[in-house]
């Protein structure tokens, strides 16, 4: 089986300093050198996943798991290393980044559909499908703004579920809806992953991720510390 | 809805007018002078075009600028930040309830904060080539002029605030809101160019009154009371007014926002 | 450009364009109103009180106007168009450049709008008539605008992820070239000395243009070439910062 998704020695860190003009103007090898408080996200990252395959990424908060999926999807570069990724990705990062308040569900699916690449005779094809997986009726012609939470997670979710697509990257949103749409959800990717589409997941959520993945890491500190199958690493991190 | 007490209000407002400080000057020396320094450089180009292209004759020009411009860039700096301040906020008002009228008067404060600390500069430019030395009144004259203007400028940012939390383009017609009144004002020439028909109106303006106190006390080392008479009466009409909108207006702005 | 970078620009510009009129008053309206009451203040303050003499004071300043506002604006809503997106810039992958592309397109839409408004009061306030020669000069100005102002807008909004200073600049930076292009009075009221150096400013060369096209269907080839001259070298400027710099704007956002 060919690797659809890659990664040789991701190294990353982050600098937290702001350069305002005056630094820039009177210093500038301040503001070239970010070596002031640098903090590694990333430390020797490496792992391979092929097509077909539920990937999981496990980890408390803050030990590099958005870095992670930032760097996969090309958002953020990494200091060292490399990624290859093979074929269409879609990315659900966060629920909604792009949708718009003002406007009315339909826009929204379409505006945030051309967002994640699609072409728009795409996003007319599958309009039904999105709007009925999403469970939101006559509400889609309604704007965003008066929605609740969960419908607009729901839409999100539904969106990227529908989205053309050989590799999903999910950053924690599985937990989307009430029990029985997060079981739609779950069932929905292990249909994906039966097509030959790889998920890359990362969550908090033990149950799903063992549900939907076969193999994953944990990261601590920006660092591998544990591999393999999904269900031994849960384990071994639920008892840690 | 968190109770407030106006101990509570009061601290939020200072931290707000902190992080203002913090975000604008960096904390910095050099960040205070390219915030002063580019109003300086206004006036400059205010100079160039009115006095040396089109001949505009006017003995002190450069300090009759000065010491209008930078009252009017807190006025119309505070007015159009607090009209987007609910909007801008609408997070805030919605889940925490915040009492609205601070926002805006946050905007104003925070701007009143800059001019302040532009005081100094402004006092140097007026004073140094020495035909308008300071004198000890302005000690006392500054002051009383800021918090007129305080009080005088409030209102406005409270109803923009209102005005444009319903109906959005009102930011859009605020900008042009003020440059209408920077000429009608008016701010880079004096009222004596103005023809005898429109003098009138001009002098009607209360925002004439207001500016026209601070050159004044610039230039003449003289509090103008009868202005300042006048711009007070105004600020005391509009807080009326401003109080009856609020009332009104207010309570529905965390919906519409 | 590809098609899908197309649709995305199409579909937000129109994205910005629903959701500005939607609560408003004016509607489309506002596109026009605004600059017209620009022009309508400046030509009161002008003609009669500054007194500046000049035949047809009211078209230089409508001719001048539209473009100006287009200019302006599309660059000081482009310097925050990272920020006023951040949450798509940093958990999306889309391509990047054209953020301040919208902000420059949705202002040209409002100045298109505006193009039959302008005709129509330079031939009934003015007693123009229709030139054929707008045909293909008004397009090419058009093309040339974009290509001018486009990189500006973008190294403007890439700074401006990095060096927060740059929108407050912005806005006074054009309150100052306002009256150094210049949009309220002739070139020729400025003193010998001076000329040359107002010359020198690109935006002049532009605008001068726009007017040259409206009231006598001339286009000056040389104030053309130079405006183009400068496009190309903030377009290649613009190029090599993006290049440099857009990458990490996800990071430091």
């Amino acid at each position: 089986m060919t690797a659809a998704l890659e990664c040789r020695d991701l190294w990353k860190s982050y600098s937290s300093k702001r350069v305002g003009l005056k630094t820039l103007l009177l210093r500038p090898e301040v503001a070239r050198t970010s070596r002031y408080a640098r903090r590694w996200a990333l430390q020797g990252v490496s792992f391979k996943v092929s097509r077909g395959q539920g990937f999981g990424v496990l980890g408390a908060n803050g030990m590099g798991k958005t870095t992670l999926l930032s760097v996969l999807l090309g958002i953020v570069q990494p200091d060292r290393g490399s990624v290859s990724v093979q074929g269409r990705v879609a990315s659900l990062l966060e629920l909604g980044a792009g949708f718009h308040p003002e406007l009315s569900g339909r826009d929204n699916v379409f505006l945030y559909g051309s967002i994640l690449g699609m072409r728009l005779h795409e996003v007319e094809e599958r309009y039904h499908a999105i709007v009925e997986f999403s469970e939101l009726g006559d509400a889609v012609e309604e704007p965003l703004r008066t929605y609740s939470n969960g419908m607009v997670t729901r839409l999100g979710f539904s969106l990227i579920a529908h989205a053309p697509a050989d590799v999903f990257l999910i950053d924690e949103v599985l937990a989307v809806g009430d029990a029985r749409f997060q079981e739609k959800c779950r069932r929905h990717l292990q249909e994906f992953r039966k097509r030959n589409g790889t998920l890359v997941i990362v969550s908090h959520d033990m149950e799903a991720l063992a549900e939907v993945c076969d193999e994953g890491i944990r990261l601590e500190m920006g660092e591998v510390t544990d591999a393999g199958p999904i269900g031994d690493v849960v384990r071994r991190y639920q008892s840690a | 809805m968190i109770e407030r007490s106006p101990w509570q209000l009061l601290e939020f407002l200072y931290l707000l007018a902190r992080m203002e400080l913090k975000a604008r000057y960096k904390g910095r020396f050099l960040g205070y002078l390219g915030a002063v320094g580019l109003i300086f450089a206004l006036a400059f180009v205010f100079w160039i075009a009115f006095k040396v292209i089109m001949g505009l004759d006017l003995p002190n020009y450069s300090v009759y600028l000065v010491a209008g411009l930078f009252p009017w860039a807190w006025m119309s700096m505070g007015v159009v930040s607090a009209s987007r301040s609910f909007v801008a906020n609408a997070g805030l008002i919605k889940e925490m309830g915040i009492a609205h009228a601070i926002l805006p008067l946050s905007n104003v404060v925070q701007e009143m904060m800059h001019f302040a600390l532009a005081l100094p500069l402004i006092v140097a430019w007026v004073a140094i080539p020495g035909d308008y030395p300071p004198t000890w009144s302005w000690l006392w004259q500054i002051p009383l002029l800021m918090a007129l203007q305080l009080v005088f400028v409030y209102p406005l940012a409270l109803a923009a605030a209102l005005a444009n939390a319903y109906v959005r383009d009102i930011e859009y017609w605020l900008g042009i809101g003020f440059v209408l009144l920077f000429f009608a004002t008016p701010m880079v020439y004096p009222v004596s160019m103005v023809p005898e028909g429109l003098a009138r109106y001009f002098e009607l303006n209360p925002f004439h009154a207001l500016m026209e106190c601070w050159r004044t006390v610039f230039i003449e080392s003289r509090f103008d009371a009868t202005h300042a008479a006048y711009a007070a009466a105004f600020a005391a009409v509009e807080g009326v007014v401003v109080w009856f909108l609020y009332r009104r207006f207010a309570p529905r702005v965390g919906e519409v926002v | 450009m590809s098609a899908h970078s197309l649709e995305l620009l199409y579909l937000l510009v129109r994205k910005d364009l629903k959701v500005r009129y939607k609560s408003s008053v004016l509607g489309y309206l506002w596109a026009l109103a605004n600059p017209f009451a620009f022009a309508l203040v400046y030509w009161v303050a002008f003609k009669y009180i500054m007194r500046v003499q000049m035949e047809n004071y009211s078209l230089y300043l409508i001719t001048g106007i539209f473009p100006w506002v287009w200019l302006s604006s599309g660059i000081t809503q482009a310097t925050r168009s990272y920020q006023n997106n951040a949450s798509l810039v940093k958990k999306v992958r889309i391509p990047r450049a054209i953020l301040p592309l919208s902000s420059v397109a949705q202002e040209m839409a409002h100045f298109l709008f505006a193009l039959p408004v302008i005709v129509g009061f330079l031939m009934f306030a003015g007693g123009f008539e229709l030139r054929a020669s707008w045909l293909w000069q008004l397009p090419l100005l058009l093309a040339v605008q974009l290509a001018f102002v486009y990189p500006i807008a973008l190294v403007f909004a890439v700074g401006n992820v990095y060096v927060h200073d740059i929108e407050h600049l912005v806005g006074l930076a054009f309150a100052m070239l306002f009256f150094l292009t210049p949009m309220v009075y002739p070139i020729s009221m400025v003193p010998e000395g001076l000329r040359r150096w107002f010359e020198l400013n690109p935006l002049h060369a532009l605008m001068d243009s726009w007017r040259g096209v409206f009231l006598s269907g001339t286009l000056d080839g040389g104030k053309l070439g130079y405006a183009v001259a400068c496009a190309a070298v903030f377009g290649a400027v613009a190029w090599l910062c993006y290049r440099r710099f857009a990458p990490r704007i996800g990071e430091v956002l």
